[in-house]
Order: C-alpha cells, then sequence, then structure tokens
C-alpha cells in the first residue's frame, strides 16, 4: 500500500470513529431525553427532622476484661419554624440508651441541645435570640481553640467522629445579639450562671453542664474577600482570665480551602483542672491548622495539626503514666470534659471517598495521631445511603504505649453495625 | 501602465466588497447580546426563589432523587447571581444549607452547628452544583462568539433553528472554562448547552425543556443533564413554585447560616 493510500485510509477511519461517536452521543442523549421525568419526586420543605437510630457491635477490651457486645439505641428530634415573619422558635434533643451505660448517669441519657426563640428585622440585619442555643465558633475539623462554649457540652459520648459528636452537644442558656452587614457580623453573648454543678439524672436539662458560671462572649467576622473569612473573639468567664481567638478560612486553590484557628488566654493548665488545682495559671495558645484537598473523584481529604500549650508535652505524660496513673485517668478524662486536647502536639487526618465504586457508598476515614506519646487513634465508617435509611459498618482501633492517650483507652478495637432510620 | 478602466472595475469591486462586509457585519447577531437575552429567559431579573427537585438516573433505572428550594438574587448592579440553596429532601439532608456568593462557598449543618468552606471543586462534584445551569449570568462571565446558525434536536425531540454560540471564560468566577450553548433563534430560549472543565473534557450536558409561563415569561421548567464522561448518567431536574421574594442581602454570608428562618 503506498503512504498516499494508507493516508486515505486512515482518514476515512478517523471520519467513521468521529461519526460513530456522534452517532452514539446522540443516541445517549435521545435515551436521556426518553427518561420519565414524572418518576421525580415532588417534595414540600417541612419544619422538623426525625431519625431513630441503632447499633450493635463488640469490642476487644484491655486490662484483661476481654472482649464484650456494645450497642446504643437513639432517637433524635429537631424542629425548627416561623412564629411569625419575625419570630423563629427552635427546638433539638435526643435520647442515647447505650450497653454498658455511661456510669456517671443513671439510665438512658437526655441531650436537651437547644430550645430557644429568635428574633430578626426585615432586612435580616439584627437578630436577638434567648434561650438554650447550640452556639459553635472555628473553622477546625477535630480541633476548635475558639469554641469556648464546648467544654461539658456533651452529656454522652457516643462516636469519635468529630462532625458526628457535635450532634450530641448540648446549647448553653444564653441572650445572643447579632449585628449583620454585607460582609461581616458583630455578636454579642451573656451566659449566666443557673447551676453548680452538673445533673447524673439521665432526664435532666443538666444546665449545671453548661450554666455552671457566668460567662460572656464578643466576637467580629469580616469577609476579606471572596476566598479570605476572618473572626476575631474576645471570651471572659467569671473567676478567670479574658481570652483572646481569631480564626481565618481561605480557598487556596479551586479544590483546596485552608483553616486555621488560634486562641491564648492565662489559665491553669490540663492537669492541674483535672486535680481541681487552680492556683497556678499559665499564659498558653492553642491552635489548630489545617488544609483540605477534594479530587475529581469524590475524594476530599483534610489534614490538621493541633497544639495545645496547656497540655502535657512528651516527657510529663511519660512520668504520669508511670508515676501517677489514677492522675493520668483524671487527666484524660479532663480533656474529654473539655473537649480539649490531651496532646500537646497531634495530627488529624480525614478523608471521605463518596460513591466507592458505587452509586451512595461513602467511605470515611479518620485518624489522629498524638505526636507527644506516639499513640494513635484509627475510625472507619463505610456506609450505604438508602432513601430512608443509612446503613453503616464501623471499626476503631486505639494503639500505643501502655499509659499513652490512646494506648490506655479501654477499648483496644471494636467494630459494628449502625442503622439510621429517617422520618 | 494598467489601463484607466480596469483600475475603476477594481476600484468597483473592492467598494462593493466592503458595503457587502458591512452589510453582513450589520446583519450578524451580536452573539454577547443572545447571551444575555437567553440568561433573561431563565433567570427572572429581581430576587427569586425555586423550588427544585432533582431525579438522578443510571443506565435508566432511579438512584437517587433530592429537592432544594434556591433563593437567588444579585447583590449589585451588573453582579453575578448569589444563591443559597436549602435541601428539603432526602429526609437525611432536611435543613441543610449550601451558600454561593462568587467563590465564597459554604455549607451548614443545623445539627452539627458547622459552617464549612467550600472549594469550587467540591461544590462542582454535589448536586447544588447543578443549580448553577438554572441560576447563573453567563453573559457576565463568558465571552460570547457566534459559532453558526443550524438545526439542531431540542429537549422535546423537535428540530429547531439555533444560534450555535462558544462561550470563553471571562471571569474568575467562571465555573466552566468552555461553554457551548444553542439559543433559538425565534425567542432566545437556551436549547441546549454542553458544559466543559478547564481540561477540555467535557463534564455535562444539559437540555433546557418543557418552556411554561413563570414569573412574566416562558421559562425552562426542566432540565435533563447528562454527565460527559458517563452518559449512562441522567439528572432530571424539575423547577417549580417560582416565586419573586424579598430577599435580604445579608442572607448571602457565612454568619447569616445559622440565623437562616425556613418559611
Amino acid at each position: 500500500m503506498t503512504s498516499t493510500s494508507k493516508r486515505r485510509w486512515s482518514g476515512i477511519a478517523l471520519l467513521l470513529l468521529a461519526t460513530s461517536s456522534a452517532a452514539m452521543a446522540a443516541d445517549s442523549d435521545a435515551d436521556a431525553l426518553a427518561l420519565k421525568p414524572e418518576s421525580a419526586t415532588e417534595e414540600t420543605p417541612v419544619a422538623s427532622k426525625l431519625f431513630v437510630e441503632g447499633a450493635d457491635g463488640r469490642a476487644d477490651q484491655r486490662y484483661g476484661l476481654g472482649s464484650r457486645t456494645i450497642s446504643r439505641a437513639t432517637v433524635d428530634f429537631r424542629h425548627s419554624s416561623r412564629l411569625n415573619p419575625s419570630t423563629q422558635a427552635t427546638f433539638s434533643a435526643r435520647i442515647d440508651s447505650t450497653d454498658p451505660p455511661d456510669p456517671r448517669i443513671d439510665g438512658a441519657v437526655l441531650s436537651l441541645r437547644e430550645a430557644y426563640v429568635g428574633w430578626q428585622d426585615e432586612a435580616a440585619t439584627r437578630v436577638v435570640e434567648f434561650g438554650r442555643i447550640n452556639l459553635r465558633e472555628g473553622p477546625g475539623y477535630g480541633y476548635n481553640p475558639t469554641d469556648y462554649f464546648r467544654d461539658h457540652a456533651l452529656r454522652t459520648i457516643t462516636t469519635v467522629n468529630p462532625f458526628s459528636l457535635r450532634e450530641n452537644r448540648l446549647g448553653s442558656v444564653m441572650l445572643r445579639a447579632q449585628r449583620l452587614w454585607p460582609d461581616g457580623s458583630l455578636e454579642v453573648v451573656y451566659s449566666p450562671k443557673l447551676e453548680s454543678s452538673p445533673s447524673s439524672d439521665g432526664f435532666s436539662a443538666d444546665l449545671g453542664s453548661t450554666n455552671a458560671r457566668h460567662r460572656g462572649l464578643i466576637s467580629l467576622s469580616n469577609r476579606l474577600s471572596e476566598t479570605v473569612n476572618t473572626q476575631l473573639l474576645l471570651y471572659k468567664e467569671a473567676s478567670a482570665s479574658a481570652r483572646v481567638g481569631a480564626s481565618l478560612t481561605a480557598l487556596v486553590s479551586q479544590a483546596a480551602v485552608a483553616h486555621a484557628e488560634w486562641s491564648y488566654s492565662r489559665e491553669p493548665d490540663l492537669l492541674s483542672r483535672a486535680l481541681e488545682q487552680s492556683d497556678n495559671p499559665q499564659s498558653r495558645h492553642r491552635l489548630a491548622a489545617g488544609l483540605t484537598y477534594t479530587t475529581g473523584t469524590r475524594l476530599s481529604v483534610t489534614a490538621e495539626y493541633q497544639y495545645n500549650g496547656f497540655a502535657l508535652d512528651r516527657g510529663a505524660l511519660q512520668s504520669l503514666a508511670t508515676d501517677n496513673p489514677s492522675a493520668q485517668v483524671a487527666y484524660l478524662t479532663q480533656s474529654q470534659a473539655l473537649q480539649d486536647n490531651a496532646a500537646r502536639q497531634a495530627v488529624l487526618v480525614y478523608a471521605v471517598q463518596r460513591d466507592l465504586g458505587l452509586k451512595n457508598l461513602d467511605l470515611t476515614a479518620l485518624v489522629k495521631f498524638n505526636r507527644s506519646d506516639s499513640s494513635r487513634m484509627v475510625w472507619l465508617d463505610l456506609r450505604y445511603r438508602l432513601d430512608k435509611i443509612d446503613l453503616a459498618l464501623q471499626v476503631q482501633r486505639n494503639t500505643g504505649a501502655a499509659g499513652s492517650e490512646f494506648g490506655s483507652n479501654p477499648i483496644r478495637n471494636s467494630s459494628g453495625v449502625v442503622a439510621t432510620f429517617y422520618f | 501602465m494598467m489601463d484607466p478602466g480596469r483600475v475603476m472595475n477594481i476600484r468597483a469591486r473592492i467598494l462593493a466588497s466592503l458595503l457587502w462586509v458591512a452589510a453582513v457585519a450589520q446583519a450578524a447577531p451580536d452573539a454577547q447580546r443572545i447571551l444575555a437575552a437567553s440568561d433573561a429567559v431563565r433567570n427572572p431579573g429581581r430576587p427569586f426563589s425555586v423550588t427544585v427537585a432533582l431525579t438522578e438516573f443510571q443506565d435508566g433505572k432511579r438512584v437517587d432523587s433530592s429537592s432544594m428550594v434556591t433563593y437567588s438574587r444579585t447583590l449589585a448592579q451588573d453582579a453575578q447571581f448569589a444563591s443559597l440553596v436549602r435541601f428539603i429532601a432526602p429526609a437525611r439532608d432536611t435543613g441543610k444549607l449550601m451558600l454561593k456568593n462568587g467563590q465564597d462557598l459554604w455549607f451548614f449543618d443545623p445539627s452539627t452547628k458547622a459552617s464549612v468552606r467550600l472549594s469550587p471543586q467540591q461544590r462542582l462534584l454535589g448536586q447544588a452544583s447543578n443549580g448553577d445551569v438554572v441560576t447563573v449570568n453567563l453573559a457576565r462571565d463568558y465571552r460570547a462568539g457566534l459559532a453558526a446558525e443550524e438545526d439542531i434536536q431540542d429537549g422535546e425531540r423537535k428540530t429547531r433553528r439555533a444560534y450555535k454560540l462558544e462561550l470563553d471564560a471571562a471571569t474568575d468566577d467562571a465555573t466552566y472554562s468552555r461553554i457551548e450553548l444553542w439559543v433559538g433563534t425565534e425567542n432566545s430560549w437556551p436549547l441546549k448547552g454542553r458544559f466543559f472543565a478547564d481540561s477540555g473534557r467535557l463534564l455535562k450536558t444539559v437540555y433546557y425543556r418543557r418552556f411554561a409561563s413563570e414569573l412574566g415569561t416562558e421559562r425552562p421548567t426542566e432540565l435533563v443533564i447528562i454527565d460527559g464522561l458517563n452518559p449512562g448518567s441522567v439528572t432530571v431536574m424539575r423547577l417549580s413554585d417560582y416565586a419573586s421574594k424579598n430577599i435580604p442581602s445579608s442572607w448571602f454570608q457565612r454568619d447569616y447560616l445559622p440565623r437562616f428562618q425556613p418559611e
């Protein structure tokens, strides 16, 4: 075959290929246009959200306790509606019953998260709210130094996923006023002391956990540009020094978002608070900074560095575990109650893969690495979403040397299934 | 030396050519104007809300559905639409919000009170980004050129005469690098669009159909969105309950999301 005829045949082949591709595209378009839109469901907005959740699994325990079953049943309800054009009411609560039960609380645990009324003007530039409000600040994924209303806000802990954990969180009773303008807002909060100590009654509103002292917060948010947001905060509670904080989020590229959150305060360190020794306050920093990157294959990965100047460093953690194990238990319990990091330095990696080889099958992976004692926690959630049901398989593994943060967790490994039914 | 008669003849031909070019230039439709007219068919010129029901199909079988209410308005003269999307179905997503104000993108979940900044890539992978094919002012973000005037099969599988416009991204706000858009010559209706990524990859093909009178003009009430990489993946978007609304500009910022009052 001559080179001229070869070129001619290649040209014809390319033309046929292009024609057949165009024909295939036209066919697939025709198929798509033939789909019956009548099968689309018409939904009307609802003011409530209700789900029940059941979990069942096994836990492999440390300290010679062997293996045991673990289970949980949850009812979760939230309602928010307008009473009139400018007034809104919100109620949000959940009940968790766990086996083994939380030894600090009798029976099933009610978390009365929110119950408040809010008013706003027609232009939505002035807002006033009163009641139990879940006020959450800070863009951090796993650690929020500027989230000043987080301490003692969890009645019971049902997951280690920081996002899901926030669903259980109690609000504080407060009066909250906010002024909004197109690129920012100013917020003033006053939260009074109402009770002195937490309640062990499962069905208590437990105001003693969230309103055990007078507290106040002023925060100023500003949108510097389309890609950068900042927030400045000043927080003060009775019998303690003021805390200052700042946070930032920035769009770094079309696929990457950065966040940073910092707080500075003078207060007793975490061990002193655990041992109720409040006579030696220190001035220290807390910080969380991270980056989230999303690929075109629906994978989002967040890496976050966490620093807590009030936590023990590597040497102090090791000597505490050796010399005073009961103080170490109190230290770790206190860090959990305050939702503060037990590690001076930690790294969190949080990854979500949507549609993992199958539509509506999602994998979430969380790894927290305590850089101070080299222990780590790994948590995986493989979830399939049906119309009104979620089915999940969850696995958790805590590893580390004896006496380390995750190496001393009573549960070494656990796995289980979770079913969630939405109504 | 050239014959004077021949010189005159050449001059006459040049003059005739120039007149013809001028006449054609005057008659050729202005691509940017066609695009703006097509934008006006999709987008009411005042703040509005619309209910969007999405049904996803894979190889002809329904695999998912969701519904949301979109609140949209421009925040300044000649600005792009800002939108606040409120999810109403499925039940697990009820009450969640998605804000888009240029590159300022946020997701808010009332159950965790978490406002999370999103990258355009993150948003593009979610269903809310399909709203872009409805409430976006293309004439603001793209430079249009007229590629052809041709007959095409529209979303109702009828043959229609259309201008084929080639749109190239002209601002950082532009979600797509390039768009091919077919606009009806008769009535400026957007009929079909092909949306491309920076890499040149076809992201989606969209057919606009079922035009009906909404807020004073004929607008598309159904869109068929075909995935560029996986043509078996099709989303049918139904638009209903168009309503003109007084939507304050302060809704379109992160700090308002926890304060949003559902109607």
